[in-house]
């Protein structure tokens, strides 16, 4: 049920990561039905800044707090909508329709797997989100995050996920924290060629991605080489989020065009034409 | 004090003068969770081929200064997909559809405006001869004699009202706004989006893959005024005026302009319940300035 809304801002708060911010809203029935994938669509301008930009921006879910009624977004300036909602102060409004998105991570807590999360800059905070909702349902779940970032000062999105029982693998370009190297220096050692039972693999990996297009093409195809089930939450500009201007399309293995907001954000690495 | 705000485009009547602009608004069930189309002056749908059409790679769309910039390139399942599995949702509401349908000739219009007609699967046809994002659709409405052929095609096979959407990218607009009325269009559609491109500086790439766009948003406002204002001198048909309405005051400048209806378009990605939202404004426009009916602002600057 996609609803358009607006929601009071109950916080926003500076992350140590330059121009990075997290902001949590006021809404239980978003907070109610949203999913490890889904998005929202903001809109977020002044009038000094609305002549500049007039669409809205998406941003994944990060946390949400059902009991409370609580939504969180992390987000980094980069343009007027996301320069508008680093000045917003508790009280104020959130402008969004959500909860977007047609197909989300599709996780099975229960399965003997490992689970790996693989995230790249603000693209960590739906897959924090998925950890923390496969942890909840099994707490013997097997879950790893392995994030990178170029330094160590821009590793955002990892909020509670090591007091819920997730391992973090951390990856950066310089060496300042974890693993020297990219994401796909930390994953390639859990890629263990899986073991083939009766049903398929088992004791493998399930591998879940979100960030940059360069880094989950690498991740994908990694995974890919490996045998290993991948799924992707498409980085792709949305115009309007919810299916009406078709300009947010990814080209499919089959050749066809697919709408990322709704018959995505989320897809099996094997359907993506990667270019 | 009620007002009146129901409007004739030949044969169609809108109950509000506000319609949806053809490929903004999807094929109305995309947004069934938020909007009741009955409140609608009418949903024009996304364009309709003869053919299933995959559409332009990406990327389709980016964003300039008040404006967006699109290559879609008609992506849609084409007409037999649109009338099995498009109609039926749309059919639910007591609306009037308004089926957009491009061609690469006007046989290809023909054949899709009689699937229509057989099927009702339409109460007004609005012939898109002036898509800047594929081969061929720009061409008919930047000729007179070509805009009246399509429009003569169409006419043969089909009582339904005729909807002529008309190009901005031309030297003069009028003589082909008048080709189509001669013709026998039965309203003009005015303005499709203004051809232009995007480059970005940091990859040294054009911003589409198309290279090429149609801008439209506030940015093309001026534009589509002007063209509403100088055809509504020169044709007697109604006009349905669009081009960067973002909210009723737009519209009603659109109305004072020469036109009789008005589309939202690209707002509808900002927020879907546009076009309800920009009636109710015009209602309360024509309330709170002392008139009735949406009639006494149709050409009022002149």
């Amino acid at each position: 049920m996609i609803r358009k809304r607006t929601a009071t801002i109950v916080s926003v708060q500076a992350l140590a990561a330059p121009g990075h911010y997290v902001l949590t809203f006021d809404d239980p029935e978003t907070a109610r039905d949203a999913r490890p994938g889904h998005f929202i669509a903001v809109g977020a301008t002044t009038p000094a800044n609305a002549g500049s930009s007039i669409l809205r921006k998406p941003f994944s879910i990060y946390k949400v707090d059902p009991d409370a009624g609580l939504c969180t977004i992390l987000f980094s300036v980069y343009g007027p909508t996301t320069s508008t909602m680093a000045l917003y102060k508790p009280g104020d409004k959130l402008d969004f329709l959500g909860p977007l998105g047609g197909r989300v991570f599709d996780a099975d807590p229960q399965a003997a797997v490992h689970h790996v999360m693989v995230g790249g800059g603000y693209g960590v905070p739906p897959l924090n989100f998925l950890a923390k909702t496969i942890k909840a349902a099994n707490p013997s779940a097997k879950v790893t995050l392995i994030y990178g970032a170029r330094s160590a000062n821009l590793l955002v999105g990892d909020d509670g996920l090591r007091e819920a029982g997730v391992e973090i693998i951390a990856c950066t370009d310089d060496g300042s924290l974890g693993v020297k190297g990219r994401v796909t220096d930390g994953l390639a050692p859990l890629l263990a060629p899986p073991i083939l039972g009766a049903g398929g693999a088992s004791g493998g990996a399930c591998v879940y991605t979100c960030g940059p297009t360069p880094m989950m093409r690498a991740v994908a195809e990694l995974c890919m080489a490996h045998n290993t089930p991948c799924q992707v939450s498409m980085e792709t500009p949305m115009p309007c989020g919810i299916g009406i201007c078709v300009g947010c399309v990814l080209k499919k293995a089959d050749g066809t065009f697919s709408r990322t907001c709704t018959d995505g954000p989320v897809y099996p690495a094997t359907e993506v034409t990667w270019q | 004090m009620a007002v009146n705000l129901e409007v004739k485009i030949g044969s169609l009547t809108m109950r509000t003068p506000v319609t949806t602009g053809s490929g903004t608004f999807g094929f109305g069930s995309e947004t069934k969770d938020l909007v009741d189309l009955s409140k609608l002056g009418a949903v024009c749908v996304k364009a309709t081929t003869r053919e299933r059409r995959l559409g332009n790679p990406p990327a389709r769309m980016c964003e300039t200064a008040s404006g967006v910039l699109n290559a879609i390139g008609l992506q849609n399942g084409g007409i037999e997909n649109y009338i099995l599995e498009k109609l039926p949702y749309l059919r639910q509401f007591d609306v009037p559809i308004i089926v957009n349908v491009p061609g690469e000739s006007p046989d290809d219009f023909a054949y899709v405006a009689r699937r229509l007609t057989e099927s009702g699967g339409a109460d007004a046809i609005e012939l898109n001869i002036s898509c800047p994002n594929v081969s061929h659709g720009l061409d008919y409405a930047t000729q007179p004699h070509l805009t009246a052929e399509v429009v003569a095609a169409v006419k043969a096979v089909t009582d339904l009202p005729i909807i002529a959407k008309l190009s901005p990218n031309v030297t003069d607009i009028r003589p082909i706004a008048k080709a189509a009325e001669d013709a026998g269009a039965d309203a003009i559609s005015l303005i499709n989006t203004v051809i232009g491109t995007a480059i970005d500086a940091r990859k040294r790439t054009f911003k589409l893959a198309n290279k090429t766009g149609g801008l439209s948003g506030p940015a093309i406002k001026p534009i589509a005024l002007l063209a509403v204002y100088r055809v509504a001198q020169t044709v007697n048909v109604p006009i349905i005026g669009m081009g960067g309405i973002m909210n009723a005051t737009d519209a009603v400048e659109f109305l004072l302009a020469g036109a009789t209806a008005v589309a939202a378009g690209t707002v509808n990605f900002v927020n879907p319940l546009a076009a309800i939202e920009i009636a109710d404004g015009i209602a309360d426009y024509l309330e709170k300035n002392g008139f009735t009916d949406v009639h006494e602002l149709i050409g009022a600057v002149q």
